[in-house]
C-alpha cells in the first residue's frame, strides 16, 4: 500500500477511525508536559508537543500487573493465568520509543515467551509519528540511528509541512503503514489522497532536512559504543560520577529500555487466595542484587551506575542485537544529580583517545 | 499486530505458570538443612540435568531458586535440600508429606555431563554446595562406566554442618569413588580430616590435565582458593565447571535480577565455565 497524504482534520478523523473499537492512548498535556495517557478523542491529543515525559512501555508492560490468581485448598492449591488483551491504540509513538518497544518484544518473546505481555502487545495497534527534529536537547537518537523506524509499528505518520510555518489549512501529513492491519484501517477509512509529485518531492525535502536536523552529541560512533563502554569498564568515571547518584531509580522509571522487575505474592485477607504480581524494577535501587543472607552484589552506587551504562551501551546490544539505549535522553533530564549517559560515554571515548595517544 | 514475528507465533504455556509437586518425605539433614522428596503431581517427570535448579513456589508466600539435588537417573522424584534462611525456605521447613507446592523448571544449564564423559570427574563442594554437586556425584556412580577416575573433595564448617551423613557413608563404601571429607572446625568426635577444603587437594593422585573435569560448588571465597589448585594442577579453563548463585526473580532471562556483566546465571548459568568466568568480572566479588 503506498502513502498517503492527509490533511490535520482527516489525520484526526484516522485516528479516532483506529480508536473507534479500541481505548485511545496518546501524548496528553498537562500544563507544559505532555503523558500517554487515555484521551476520548484524537483532538484531545497534543500531537505537536514535546515528547511524553514516560516512555509509552507502561500500557503494554504496566508498573504493577497480576500474572496469575491462586486459590488455596487444604493442602494444595489451583492457578489461572491472567489476560488483559484490551485492544489500545497507542498514538504518536516516537521512532526512538519504537525501538524500545521492538526491544520489549524481543526480550519477553524470547522462549519460554511471556504470553502476558504478548497478548497486551498483540491487542496494540501503533501510530508512530516521526520526528523531524530533535525533541530536546537532551536526545542522542540521531547519533544512534533511532530517530527513524522502519517496523515495529502498525502507521507512521510524517509531517510534510512544519506545524510553525504556514497556515494549519495547508498542513500535509504523510501516512505509510508497516503491516496488514495498518493498510487495511488506511483504506477502509479512505481518507486523504495518494501522494503526488509535489507530495514526493515535500518527501525527499523532508528527508533531507531531516538527515541535516539532528546535531552529534555522542563524540564516537554509535556502533563503537559496546567496545568504548566494554573498554572503560575499569574506568573512575564510575566513582567520580556516581558520588552524587542518590539511587533513586528515576532514570530506570522513564526509560523505554528499561524492563526488569520483581515477582510477589498478594494474598487476600481470609488468606485463602490470592495473587502472583510482577512490578517494575530498577538496577540503580540499592536492593536490586542482594541475596538470601544480606550480601549485596552491587552494593556501591558506582557498581549499579556502571551496571545501567554497561546495560544500555553494551550487553543489550550483544544479547539481542538491538540497541539497548535508544538515544530519547530521558534518563539525563530526570535525573535530578544532573547525571548524564552522553557524558559519560563521550568521557570514556575521550579517555581512551587520550589512552591511545599516550601510548603512540 | 505488528511485524514482529514473535507476536505472531501461537500461545505457548505460560512461564510464570507452575507446575504442582507433592511432598512425598521429608527428613532433617542438620539444623538448618532439610530434604524434601518431591513428586509432580501430574505424573510427569522433571526430566532435568545435574545441576539445573527450580523456582519453588509457596502460593501466597513466594517463590526461591533451588537446585536439584538428586540425579535424573532415580527415577520419577526430585529432592532439594533447603537451607531455612528467609520466608520461603520457612515456610518450606513446615511442609508435611503430601502437601503440594508449585514448581517452575528444571531452569539453567546444568552441567554438560557428555562433556565429562570418558574424562577423570573431580567435584569439590563447600557447604551447601554440596547439595547440587549431589546431583552429578548420583548421576556419576549410576553411570558410572562412562566416566573414568572419580574424586570428591568436601568440606564443611563443622561436624554439624556436614550434610547428607547418610549419603558420605554410602559413597564412600563404594570402590567407585575416593571421597575425601573435611571440616573447618572439629570437635572431641570428629575422627576425618580437618582444615579448609584446598587442604584435600594434597591428598589427590595426580591427575592427567587434558583428561580431567573440575566441578566447583561451593561460597564464593572457596571458589578463588580452589581455581588457583585447579590452575595449578594444569586443569584447562574450560574444563572447569562452576555453579554460581545471585538473585533471582524470573528464572527465565527476563527480570534483570540475576545478571552478572553480559549474563544471565538463570539461563546462561547457573553453570559457568571457569574460561568463561574470566570475563565476567562480576563472576566472583
Ligand atoms: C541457582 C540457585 C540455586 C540455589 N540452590 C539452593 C539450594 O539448593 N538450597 C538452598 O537452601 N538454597 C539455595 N539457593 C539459595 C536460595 O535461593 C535462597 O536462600 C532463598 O531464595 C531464600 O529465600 P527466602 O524467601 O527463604 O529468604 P528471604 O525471605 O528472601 O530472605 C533471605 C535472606 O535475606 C535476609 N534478608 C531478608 N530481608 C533482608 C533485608 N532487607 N536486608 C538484609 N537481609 C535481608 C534474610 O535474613 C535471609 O537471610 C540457591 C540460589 C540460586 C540462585
Ligand atoms: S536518576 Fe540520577 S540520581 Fe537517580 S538513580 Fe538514576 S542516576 Fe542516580
Ligand atoms: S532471574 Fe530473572 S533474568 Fe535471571
Amino acid at each position: 500500500m503506498s502513502a498517503r497524504i492527509l490533511n490535520r482534520d482527516e489525520l484526526l478523523r484516522l485516528i479516532d477511525e483506529a480508536a473507534r473499537d479500541r481505548r485511545l492512548i496518546g501524548p496528553v498535556r498537562r500544563g507544559e508536559r505532555t503523558f500517554y495517557e487515555a484521551a476520548d478523542r484524537a483532538a484531545e491529543l497534543d500531537l505537536d508537543g514535546p515528547q511524553c515525559v514516560y516512555s509509552p512501555k507502561a500500557h503494554f508492560f504496566p508498573p504493577e500487573e497480576t500474572l496469575l490468581t491462586f486459590e488455596r485448598k487444604s493442602r494444595s492449591f489451583v492457578t489461572h493465568p491472567v489476560r488483559h488483551e484490551t485492544p489500545t491504540a497507542l498514538v504518536a509513538v516516537r521512532p526512538c520509543e519504537i525501538h524500545g518497544i521492538r526491544l520489549l518484544d524481543h526480550v519477553f518473546g524470547a522462549a519460554p515467551a511471556d504470553e502476558g505481555y504478548l497478548a497486551r502487545r498483540r491487542a496494540t495497534f501503533i501510530i508512530a509519528l516521526d520526528c523531524f527534529r530533535p525533541c530536546r536537547d537532551e536526545a542522542f537518537c540521531g547519533d544512534l540511528g533511532t530517530n527513524t523506524a522502519h517496523l515495529g509499528f502498525d502507521l507512521m505518520i510524517r509531517r510534510l509541512s512544519d506545524p510553525e510555518e504556514g497556515s494549519r489549512g495547508a498542513e500535509r501529513f504523510e501516512l505509510t503503514s508497516a503491516t496488514e492491519d495498518g493498510a487495511s484501517l488506511l483504506s477502509r477509512a479512505g481518507l486523504g489522497r495518494t501522494a503526488d509529485r509535489a507530495d514526493l518531492d515535500a518527501v525527499r525535502a523532508y528527508e533531507r532536512s531531516k538527515a541535516s536536523a539532528f546535531p552529534r552529541r555522542l563524540s564516537c560512533e554509535a556502533d563503537r559504543l559496546p567496545e568504548v563502554a566494554q573498554r572503560g569498564y575499569t574506568s573512575t568515571v564510575w566513582e567520580r560520577t556516581a558520588a552524587r547518584c542518590y539511587s533513586c531509580g528515576s532514570c530506570n522509571l522513564v526509560c523505554p529500555t528499561c524492563y526488569c522487575f520483581n515477582l510477589r505474592d498478594e494474598v487476600s485477607l481470609d488468606g485463602k487466595s490470592g495473587a502472583r504480581v510482577r512490578e517494575w524494577d530498577g538496577c540503580q535501587l540499592r536492593e536490586f542484587a542482594v541475596v538470601a543472607g544480606g550480601h549485596n552484589f552491587r552494593a556501591a552506587p558506582a557498581e549499579r551506575l556502571r551496571h545501567r551504562v554497561m546495560r544500555k551501551a553494551s550487553w543489550i546490544a550483544q544479547r539481542t542485537g538491538l540497541p539497548g539505549c535508544v538515544g530519547c535522553g530521558r534518563c539525563d533530564r530526570a535525573c535530578t544529580a544532573k547525571i548524564s549517559l552522553v557524558e559519560i560515554l563521550n568521557t570514556l571515548a575521550r579517555e581512551q583517545d587520550h589512552d591511545h595517544a599516550g601510548h603512540s | 499486530m505488528t511485524t514482529l514475528d514473535t507476536l505472531e507465533l501461537p500461545e505457548t504455556k505460560d512461564p510464570y505458570e507452575p507446575v504442582v509437586a507433592r511432598l512425598i518425605e521429608t527428613e532433617p539433614l542438620t539444623e538448618l538443612e532439610r530434604l524434601f522428596v518431591f513428586e509432580p503431581s501430574d505424573g510427569q517427570v522433571l526430566g532435568h540435568r545435574p545441576g539445573q535448579f527450580v523456582q519453588v513456589w509457596i502460593p501466597g508466600v513466594g517463590e526461591a531458586p533451588i537446585s536439584i539435588c538428586s540425579s535424573p537417573t532415580r527415577g520419577r522424584t526430585f529432592e532439594l535440600c533447603v537451607r531455612r534462611v528467609g520466608e520461603v525456605t520457612s515456610h518450606l521447613h513446615r511442609l508435611t508429606a503430601g502437601e503440594e507446592i508449585g514448581v517452575r523448571g528444571p531452569l539453567g544449564n546444568g552441567f554438560d555431563m557428555t562433556a565429562m564423559q570418558g574424562q577423570n570427574v573431580l567435584v569439590i563442594a563447600g557447604g551447601l554446595g554440596l547439595a547440587p554437586a549431589r546431583s552429578v556425584i548420583e548421576y556419576v556412580l549410576d553411570e558410572r562406566a562412562r566416566f573414568d577416575e572419580f574424586h570428591v573433595l568436601y568440606g564443611a564448617r563443622s561436624p554439624a554442618e556436614v550434610l547428607f551423613r547418610h549419603d558420605l557413608i554410602r559413597w564412600r563404601h563404594r570402590e567407585a569413588i575416593n571421597l575425601l571429607v573435611t571440616v573447618d572446625r572439629p570437635d572431641e568426635q570428629w575422627r576425618g580430616r580437618s582444615g579448609v577444603v584446598t587442604k584435600l587437594f594434597a591428598d589427590l593422585p595426580r591427575l592427567n590435565p587434558e583428561r580431567t573435569c573440575a566441578v566447583v560448588i561451593g561460597p564464593p571465597v572457596m571458589f578463588k582458593f580452589v581455581v588457583v589448585e585447579l590452575l595449578a594442577r594444569g586443569i584447562p579453563h574450560d574444563r572447569i565447571f562452576c555453579s554460581l548463585e545471585r538473585r533471582m526473580r524470573c528464572g527465565i532471562g527476563k527480570c534483570g535480577h540475576c545478571q552478572i556483566n553480559a549474563d544471565y546465571v538463570c539461563v546462561d548459568g547457573p553453570v559457568f565455565t571457569y574460561e568463561r568466568m574470566r570475563e565476567l568480572p562480576e563472576a566472583v566479588t
